[in-house]
């Protein structure tokens, strides 16, 4: 039987590289990137899973990295804003994101990618009210939501191969 | 150069903004993601009640837990000037003697980690003497009412501060005569005013709450300091960065040299982190522990730092039987909070946006800021308008109603023209607000339902903005012909980097690949008064085409001293100059022959001031142009917002397509306090200080129509014509979804935010919404 | 915001897991409810035990005539699980409309009952399906309805050594329901389920969210439904949503939109 601690050691991978750490138990995932590894492009906000500022992808799922035990990503893969990239070629969100001016002070940005993310890995071909609805549990106050949705959908349908037809 | 047809291929172009590559790899660097070696990290203990006297801080047991290393309270600030306040200096660091209201920090826990510092500000015991407390504007006006201040403190002498208030006629602007909760009040009169109501045909009267708002900009306040015999760097969440070393050199007593203030992005600011807010807790933190020191507040602590004004307006209107305005008489009260922050001005901005941008011959407008034992509230977004438009264009609706007359005409009728005053011996009307109402109309015509509970709704507003004019820009030429910008404004998303970048590749003929625009560094950048106000564009654009001539007059003059030729010989061409004998020589050909080396650059300098083009007052007037079409469930009162139309009166568009994202921004932010923002004290405490329970506009929320159109007129004082953006469009929305509501409804709401049990009660009771 | 020291425990079998329990021992799952409740100082426990490797607390399986969830099964889970779409299409649809993606993803069913936090769009439609749930310690097994099971706002009748196992319902195959909410905020202001034996007619109505428990009433037939009834027996908790008398309207309205919902039903 394993003895409660208030410190373990855990491995996850974290964007393709293994990580072993040793960790409180109290610490939460985005406390682990943020402040351990230094991988400050997952922000925090409203701390309460509503804002979805810190989403983080773990085995593919959107989960709030501020209310996610570090732990709990033991022998798990965890993927962040900075790992979306392909090197130096931005993932098609990332360039939807850009192009259609789905952000303006950025903050809230990392946590739209990732659940973008989830739901184009899940559901290839979204409608604008799938993506809303998708979206609902994540907070922007600059853009106004609607360049964001258009991004999503444009994004979609690069990675589907298809033209853009806007 | 400045002939906008001779590169129109960047400036008036939708050009990517670099800033947002940064931003979508999470490489862009906040406050939040920065630490300084050796950094400990620092934890506020605060007040959990709203107004009691200090008698014991004992932190002795705090202090035994591994890590800690201080804990601070005011006695450890002898030797400081312990207060804060860019108008007056009444906000104490760390409470002294006393707290004014729940969330007031009292003791700041310095400790090697986040969760050292946060375990042992749970062990600060500290023993309270209750005293009655003011919660409201009411409670703070009553006779005999418990004074939250009771003494006075130094007021900014700065007279800029007064010509950022009313007009000509008769203002007074001043804190009140005997000791009270009164801040500050403020009238604005020309007229006789009763004479004119006796003289009116009819008299509309109506009254209106606007809510308490929070910003929410998604970052919270945070900043890290170190204070060193060298001085004090602080790197902070501040709009204003040079409004925030103000306030830090008079703390520390320090030469303005010797501080420097830096912000990074900034995640959101809507006016909310304007001014001082935690950057003397982290300075004095530093100052005891001569070590850096970080402090991260949480979203409910932001919430308890700084909120919106709510306020209560009582409007009377005067009109011929033919719907001209004869008389506006306007009495504001604003719930300032413990601390004055910026609502004096506020209120006076409040007031002067109150009776909208119409001819009105005779005002009176009186407003009193008040103190009480609520957290301090100061500027967001709009500044006073969405109060003031509230009253002032809902009256007006009313009016019309009374008169016999549509929204529209009456509008029609009052509106100024172009060049007339809005406020006596300012600047007149740069904009043609007729035209961009007409613009509003046709589109929501266009799409408007015949259904049952559909209603459509609109309203204008013109807001003094820009502040106050004072703003430098600097360029520095590389000698490959590359150009550095300095500006003391910040990015915090709306899109200044960028289009500072546009002006200066449009200026100097140069690719904006080119350019790199550094900003809001007090050390480095030269002086910027505030970003706020929409100002950016139009007066740093300014100050940045000023440096440019400038760079472009040093680099005339070397090619003349090169050439051996007269200076008049030498002529500006894209990216360097023509000469006599030679058709063409890049800045770097220049710069590296005059220093005779591949080395040296050009600095040219730009200053704007109350002079010239930007000598009257306001700058500009930023136009507010909304329509709204609603439906209402009559089962439920939820209000979906079916149509939203905007108009941008920008002048010149630098980046059409930012300002339209600015635009829905802005709209959407109305929209939120239109229909579901509003802070809720429950005694002394907030009910809802966190984003589960304030509820914000969602994805799901977003209009099903949205035409986002833009007036360019070139009749700005800005770059090429252009006026600033980002506030307009926020202030008539809340005015414009409250008449679609009446519309839809039959019932004039009187209070915001619209949320489904209020249309509801409006819906199915008779008489008015009211609590 | 930072979570209080605490000890976590990760065992790997149900006995280790019962064993590990008390009063500051607390079971650990998804943490939507327990980590946010940490963090704001509304609990402290010493110990949190991580129970999701329990293999009894996943998965999902029908079984002599009952779907049997396993405690652990997140919201995510269960929406897109494909005996339960089958069998229990309202179930699937409740929780893919449950909190926001994220809360989906790390929320369990079992965290989300025993918390019995008021607002909970489960629990309601729980109660109209009739389900009951198993919990155990280390001296035995007993099993109580989720109507018997929500005792009060935030909670729940389980004592400290208990674990919920998992959650049972009843398959009747002549059986259709529907669930209406009304959400302004993150949770619901009205959450109402109904689900009618098309058989013998018979339905039950649960009303959710608006007062501190679900409340709920059984009809011989839809004709039956007196709205005006539950409207009056809801007891509402007046709070930024809603006053009493709007949500017992609302109560009326959510009603009258379910059974309509009902109709259109397959």
């Amino acid at each position: 039987m394993l003895a409660e601690a208030h410190l373990q050691r855990i491995t996850a991978r974290i964007n393709g590289v293994e990580v072993t750490r040793t960790v409180a138990a109290r610490l939460t995932l985005v406390e682990l990137l943020r402040e351990d590894l230094g991988l400050t492009g997952t922000k925090v906000s409203c701390e309460l899973q509503v804002c979805g500022v810190c989403t983080v992808l773990v085995d593919g799922s959107p989960v709030s990295s501020c209310t996610y035990l570090a732990i709990d990503a033991d022998g798990r893969d965890v993927q962040t804003v900075e790992g979306l990239a392909d090197g130096e070629q931005l993932h098609p969100l990332q360039t939807a994101f850009v192009e259609s001016m789905a952000l303006q002070c950025g903050f809230c940005t990392p946590g739209f990618l990732m659940m973008s993310k989830a739901l184009l890995d899940r559901v290839p071909d979204p409608s604008p009210e799938q993506i809303a609805k998708h979206l609902d549990g994540n907070i922007c106050r600059c853009t106004g939501y609607e360049p964001i949705i258009r991004a999503v959908g444009c994004a979609a349908r690069r990675l589907r191969g298809e033209a853009d037809h806007e | 150069m400045s002939d906008p047809s001779a590169r129109e291929d960047v400036i008036g172009q939708s050009v990517i903004r670099r800033d947002l590559l940064e931003k979508v790899t999470g490489a862009a660097e906040y406050t939040v993601d920065i630490t300084m070696p050796g950094a400990l990290h620092a934890k506020i203990v605060r007040s959990d009640r709203a107004h009691a006297r200090i008698l014991d801080i004992d932190a002795r047991e705090a202090l035994t837990l591994p890590g800690v290393v201080s804990v601070i309270t005011s006695d450890d600030l002898r030797g400081l000037y312990p207060r804060f306040g860019h108008i007056i200096a009444d906000h104490c660091i760390l409470a002294i003697d006393k707290v004014r209201y729940y969330g007031e920090p009292v003791a700041l826990v310095l400790a090697e980690t986040v969760h050292e510092a946060a375990d042992a500000a749970e062990l600060v015991r500290v023993t309270y003497e209750d005293l009655a407390a003011v919660l409201d504007a009411d409670q703070a006006l009553a006779p005999g009412a418990p004074l939250v201040h009771e003494q006075r403190y130094a007021s900014s002498d700065d007279d800029s501060f007064r010509l950022l208030t009313g007009g000509k006629g008769k203002v007074a602007t001043e804190a009140a005569a005997e000791l009270s909760n009164v801040a500050h009040q403020v009238t604005l009169e020309w007229g006789d005013a009763d004479a004119a109501l006796r003289e009116a045909d009819i008299v509309v009267e109506s009254e209106v709450h606007f809510p308490m708002l929070y910003a929410y900009a998604m970052e919270p306040y945070n900043a890290v300091a170190s204070y060193s015999a060298d001085g004090l760097t602080v790197i902070s969440t501040a709009q204003h960065p040079y409004m925030v070393r103000d306030d830090l050199a008079r703390i520390f007593d320090l030469p303005l040299s010797r501080v420097r203030v830096r912000a990074p992005y900034l995640g959101g600011g809507y006016g909310s982190k304007s001014y001082t807010k935690v950057e003397p807790l982290a300075a004095v933190g530093s100052w005891v522990a001569r070590r850096p020191v970080k402090l991260v507040l949480d979203v409910e602590e932001s919430i308890y730092t700084t909120r919106a004004d709510p306020a209560d307006v009582k409007i009377t209107s005067g009109f011929t039987k033919d719907g001209r305005i004869l008389v506006r008489v306007i009495d504001m009260v604003m719930d300032s909070g413990a601390y004055a922050d910026n609502s004096p001005l506020v209120l006076a901005k409040a007031l002067n946006r109150s009776f909208g941008p119409y001819r009105v011959p005779t005002l009176r407008a009186t407003g009193r800021s008040l103190y009480t034992n609520t957290a301090p509230a100061s500027s967001y977004r709009g500044f006073g308008a969405p109060q003031g438009a509230l009253a002032g264009e809902t009256n007006l609706d009313q009016a019309a109603d009374r008169l016999g007359i549509t929204s529209a005409d009456i509008r029609r009728l009052n509106l100024v023209d172009r060049d007339e005053e809005i406020l006596p011996g300012k600047r007149g009307l740069d904009a043609d607000i007729k035209a961009d109402l007409e613009m509003v109309l046709a589109s929501l015509n266009r799409d408007a339902k015949d259904v049952a509970g559909y209603g459509v709704g609109f309203a204008c507003t013109a807001s003094d903005a820009g502040a106050y004019p004072v703003s430098t820009a600097q360029v520095r030429v590389q000698t490959d012909g590359s150009v550095t910008v300095l500006s003391g404004s910040t990015e915090m998303g709306q899109g200044s980097r960028s289009a500072l970048a546009q002006i200066a590749s449009h200026e100097l003929g140069i690719d904006m690949s080119r350019v790199q625009v550094v900003q809001s560094d007090t050390a480095i950048t030269p002086y910027e008064r505030t970003t706020g106000a929409s100002r950016t564009t139009t007066l740093v654009g300014l100050a940045l085409q000023r440096a440019c001539e400038d760079a472009r007059k040093r680099v005339r003059e070397m090619a003349a001293e090169i050439m051996a030729c007269d200076g008049d010989e030498v002529t500006d061409v894209p990216g360097g100059v023509s000469t006599p004998g030679q058709a063409f020589l890049s800045y770097g050909d220049v710069i590296k022959a005059w220093f005779g080396a591949a080395a040296g650059e050009v600095t040219g300098v730009g200053l704007v001031r109350r002079e010239g083009v930007t000598e009257k007052m306001p700058p500009f007037w930023e136009i507010g142009m909304v329509g709204v079409a609603v439906q209402v469930d009559s089962d439920t009162g939820v209000v979906t917002v079916d149509q939203l139309v905007t108009v941008a009166d920008v002048g010149f568009a630098i980046n059409p397509q930012a300002v339209e994202a600015q635009d829905l921004g802005a709209a959407t932010q109305g929209l939120g306090m239109a229909l579901y923002e509003e802070l809720v004290y429950d005694g002394a405490q907030l009910a809802n200080a966190n984003v589960v329970d304030y509820r914000v506009p969602r994805a799901t929320d977003v209009p099903a129509k949205l035409d986002l159109m833009i007036a360019q007129r070139r009749d700005g004082v800005g770059p090429y014509g252009a006026k600033g953006a980002g506030e307009g469009t926020l202030n008539p929305v809340g005015a414009a979804v409250a008449a679609a509501v009446a519309r839809a409804t039959g019932k004039w709401p009187d209070r915001l935010p619209l949320t489904p049990e209020r249309v509801w009660t409006l819906i199915s009771d008779s008489g008015s919404a009211k609590e | 915001m930072t979570l209080p020291d605490f000890a976590l425990a990760r065992p790997d079998t149900l006995e280790e897991a019962l064993a590990l329990l008390g009063d500051d021992q607390v079971p650990y799952c998804g943490g939507t409810e327990l980590l946010l409740a940490m963090k704001v100082g509304l609990q402290r426990p010493e110990t949190l035990v991580d129970v999701k490797r329990v293999p009894e607390l996943r998965g999902v399986r029908s079984s002599h005539g009952e779907l049997v969830i396993g405690g652990a099964s997140t919201h995510d889970d269960l929406s897109r699980d494909a005996l339960v779409r089958e069998v229990l299409p309202l179930l699937a649809e409740v929780e893919a409309h449950v909190g926001n993606a994220r809360v989906r993803v790390q929320g369990s069913i079992g965290g989300n009952l025993c918390f019995a936090e008021p607002k909970s769009d489960v629990a309601t439609t729980l109660i109209a399906l009739d389900a009951s749930v198993t919990l155990q310690s280390s001296s035995g097994r007993r099993t109580l309805l989720v109507r018997d099971f929500i005792v009060g706002p935030y909670y729940a009748d389980k004592e400290p050594g208990e674990l919920l196992i998992d959650v049972r319902i009843p398959l009747v195959a002549t059986r259709r329901g529907a669930y209406v909410k009304f959400q302004v905020t993150e949770r619901p202001t009205v959450g109402v389920a109904v689900v009618q034996d098309t058989e013998t007619g018979a339905c039950r109505v649960v009303v959710g969210a608006v007062g501190e428990i679900p409340v709920w009433r059984d009809w011989a037939s839809v004709a039956d439904i007196d709205v005006e009834e539950l409207s009056s027996a809801v007891d509402p908790v007046e709070d930024l949503t809603g006053s009493e008398r709007y949500k017992r309207h609302l109560t009326a309205v959510f009603v009258r939109r379910a059974l309509r919902d009902l109709e259109r039903s397959s």
